[in-house]
């Protein structure tokens, strides 16, 4: 079940998306590919960055049966949207996609794709950047590790860059 | 005397998310908004819940945006207590 539309159109080559159930993010991008194409909307120099589950717990390592992403319907995506408009603003990126997982996500499983379009290949590489990393910070998810032991932990915080 | 809808759309809808609302045990509810009381803000509201930690450590949004701990709250407004982030 998608819990987002497929576009926001309030700009006009920003998609965001949520999903609650597995997603391929390389069908994904070409999805957006297309849109694109469509649209004639240049892709000369493009950047991405995927995230997926780690098969082991954050602090001592033991096995992850499950990542559980919670987040805050509606705030959410209106800071996903903030948050991308603001950074393709300023580094002149004409286009972005942002997917990301909610719910129960397995190792190895996709929990993020950014991408971002560009002239050229500084602002695609520094918006996909700095947009990852203030998604990882501002928008209201939160991560809880499952592990194989039947224990589970809130997370406080990001990995390190 | 004042109707139930009108008590309701004075209260503050509380909303608490991942290990805060597992600590306190309760995801929403509504608190109260007497104006005879004096002006209600997030760190009014956080003391009164008695929940464990520091709102240092806890952000604060008021209808779905970032706010300050001290923002007057109006009635009718979401007040969400949030956790420390990690998404991505």
């Amino acid at each position: 079940m998608e819990t987002t539309p497929e576009l926001n159109l309030a700009m006009p080559n920003l998609a965001i998306r949520l999903h609650s159930e597995r997603f391929d993010p390389i069908e994904r991008l070409g999805v957006w590919h297309a849109l694109l194409e469509q649209r004639a909307i240049s892709t000369a120099a493009e950047s991405l960055f995927i995230g997926r589950v780690r098969p082991s717990a954050s602090d001592d390592g033991i096995a992850l049966e499950a990542l559980e992403l919670e987040h805050y319907p509606g705030m959410t995506e209106r800071q996903l949207e903030a948050l991308a408009r603001d950074c393709c603003q300023r580094h002149g990126v004409s286009s972005c996609l942002i997917e990301h997982r909610i719910g129960r996500v397995l190792p190895n499983e996709a929990i993020v794709l950014v991408a971002t379009c560009a002239d050229r290949r500084g602002p695609a590489q520094r918006c996909c950047q700095e947009l990852l990393e203030a998604l990882k910070h501002e928008a209201p998810f939160w991560k809880r590790e499952w592990r194989a032991d039947g224990s589970s932990r809130w997370l406080s915080g990001n990995t390190p860059l | 005397m004042a109707d139930r809808s009108s008590l309701a759309s004075a209260a503050i809808r509380l909303r608490l998310f991942a290990a805060l609302r597992e600590q306190a045990g309760w995801a929403e509810r509504d608190w109260p908004g007497d104006p005879a009381a004096g002006p209600l803000t997030p760190r009014t509201i956080w003391m009164a819940l008695g929940l464990e930690g520091s709102l240092d450590s806890v952000r604060v949004a008021i209808n779905q945006q970032f706010a300050s701990a001290d923002t007057p709250l109006q009635p009718g407004d979401e007040l969400a207590f949030l956790p420390p982030i990690s998404g991505g």
